[in-house]
């Protein structure tokens, strides 16, 4: 699997590989399952002490089942940490990057799949190089062109800078479904009187909606989870998203041992809740977009 | 043309940032005073300086420590042996492996500032599940952020994206023609042999590019770093990427700062650059 689309998409149709192994010991079942269950305690154990801590009125660091589960902690996030300022702003800037890129990446990628390209290497080397570039390079240097576009504290500036995040992966993706799209057929909607943008709508995007779902889902994700940019956008109390709210919270109380875990286990439970609904919902499309874009969240 | 939107966006914020740090790094631009309004143009002097800055020398130290650490030990060598746990396991029909397989899943999709604050409650001194866990063991409690801060971010690191790894070879594995295994079968091969004449060389091209893959990711990694250790104790766990960002915010130097992300994507641009010379070797 690759950094960019072409290859990863070649991949997506492995044959099914028919070569089960039957039997096996029962020491060999036990072995495994232990091996499952370590692997598990491992990757999961934080977050069942996540889940525990959001619903304990008084959360300690350590795993405990709560002795009275309860709401406190959601209800104080809202009322003491103004947390519905912060939701509406990550989901404002999350949805509105989500479909700001959905429309740039879906024109760009046809545009790059109906024309001629010479230069395929190059539009490869550009790709890759743009998608892998460490965006905590970029924090300086865009912190400083923010300041002087005027784009810090603005919503305009969040939406801009995280539709751009996924975007050269996300372009080289949608370029991919959209030669899937044998041009004939397209082509032959124009001759039935069908105009170029009805025989876009009526032919081309269909076969295309796929890459459109994936394309929606990896650019809401990532801004949702996006805290770099986030951190040096914005100052203002206002426009603070989820995440930073949150990196203030569990920061401002100095030291590691004086975090009021109940607060800040609720907050990431209501930040965490909407990306695992998402992927788990789309499980497989997911996985393959978001191990083609290196980028991760 | 359809091309202008998105060409604008990159411009923006990956071409005009880049060209932006590539000047600024040869002025001395500060946050405030008046550097801030009029710099002055300085040649190579941040260069220069750089070369010359033992801080620097050690956060480049820290930041091999780290990528070698998390990305090539950890998230390489667990990725593989979870993929070749959950190859097997989906041959011997053992239904319970989808579950530590959505548990690895789950570390990775999640915001990475969630991932910083899971684990820095996990290494609580006092009352973080690790230590309750070891003292009750008998181990005794372990001042994991304090003694041993850079061996907590690697293996928070680890926790986080070892999924990467494992989905790219469970994905190679699944290529591999059963015929192969069949053929060595009868030709009396035992598993080990099986495994070393043909499983492992079948995954080498895939390995080259998953590893520069993973390298890339981690070299940038901050926000992990920063939540969990904010660089420290003393620089102990200062990476490159927490340097520039500190050399720019807390002592306001911004043209330094624009030198050291310079040095950032310059060396991206050299892992990019071999990563498609091997992926257009094994193509």
């Amino acid at each position: 699997m690759s950094v960019i689309g072409p290859q990863a998409q070649t991949q997506i149709a492995v044959p099914p590989r028919v070569r089960p192994l039957e039997g096996g010991s029962r020491l060999e079942w036990v072995l495994m399952h232990i091996v499952f269950a370590a692997v598990t305690l491992f990757f999961l154990a934080p977050f069942i002490w996540l889940f525990t801590a959001a619903f304990d009125a008084h959360a300690q660091a350590y795993i405990r089942w709560p002795s009275a589960p309860t709401l406190d902690n959601f209800v104080q996030i809202f009322s003491r940490y103004a947390f519905a300022t912060a939701l509406s702003n990550s989901v404002f800037v999350a949805v509105s990057t989500m479909l700001l890129t959905v429309f740039v990446v879906s024109l760009a990628g046809y545009s790059l799949s109906r024309i001629e390209l010479r230069q395929k290497a190059w539009i490869t080397y550009a790709v890759l190089l743009l998608q892998t570039m460490p965006l905590s390079a970029t924090m300086v240097p865009i912190y400083g062109l923010a300041r002087e576009l005027g784009l810090r504290n603005s919503y305009l500036g969040l939406i801009l800078v995280h539709s751009a995040i996924e975007l050269p992966f996300l372009v080289w993706l949608m370029k991919g479904f959209f030669d899937s799209v044998p041009r004939q057929l397209e082509e032959a909607a124009w001759l039935d009187g069908r105009g170029k943008l009805r025989a876009l709508f009526e032919i081309v995007l269909p076969v295309a909606r796929p890459g459109i779902a994936v394309a929606a889902g990896l650019s809401f994700l990532s801004a949702w989870a996006e805290v770099l940019m986030v951190l040096i956008l914005v100052d203002q109390q206002s426009m603070k998203t989820i995440p930073l709210a949150f990196y203030e919270t569990f920061r401002s109380a100095g030291g590691y041992t004086e975090v009021q875990y109940g607060l800040v286990a609720a907050m990431g439970v209501l930040y965490v809740l909407p990306v695992m609904a998402v992927f788990f919902a789309t499980r497989r499309l997911m996985v393959r977009g978001l191990m083609s874009s290196t980028r991760g969240l | 043309m359809g091309l202008t939107p998105a060409a604008l966006l990159l411009s923006l914020f990956f071409v005009g940032p880049s060209l932006w740090a590539l000047y600024t790094s040869l002025t001395n631009k500060a946050l405030v005073g008046i550097d801030a309004a009029r710099p002055r143009f300085v040649g190579l002097d941040n260069y220069q300086r750089l070369l010359s800055d033992p801080d620097f020398a050690t956060v480049v130290l820290n930041s091999i420590v780290f990528v070698v650490g998390s990305a090539i030990v950890g998230q390489f060598i667990l990725g593989l042996l979870l993929a070749l746990l959950l190859d097997h396991a989906e041959r011997r029909r053992y239904r319970l492996a989808t579950i530590p397989y959505a548990a690895v899943l789950l570390a990775w999709v999640n915001p990475t500032v969630i991932a910083g604050f899971l684990w820095v409650a996990m290494y609580d001194f006092y009352y973080g599940s690790l230590n309750t866990g070891l003292t009750a063991l008998g181990v005794g409690p372990v001042d994991w952020l304090g003694r041993f801060p850079m061996l907590a971010v690697i293996i928070a690191n680890i926790w986080r994206g070892t999924a990467f790894t494992m989905l790219i070879f469970l994905g190679a594995l699944k290529t591999i023609p059963s015929d192969i295994y069949e053929a060595a079968r009868v030709d009396g091969a035992n598993a080990w042999r099986r495994f070393w004449d043909h499983t492992l060389p079948s995954l080498r091209p895939i390995a080259a590019l998953a590893l520069l893959s993973i390298t890339m990711s981690t070299f940038g990694t901050f926000i992990l770093i920063q939540t969990l250790t904010n660089g420290g104790p003393g620089s102990a766990t200062e990476t490159i990427a927490l340097y520039a960002f500190h050399e720019a915010f807390r002592s306001y130097a911004i043209g330094y700062g624009s030198t050291i992300a310079v040095v950032m994507l310059a060396l991206n641009v050299a892992f990019a650059v071999l990563y498609l010379r091997w992926s257009r070797a094994r193509a």
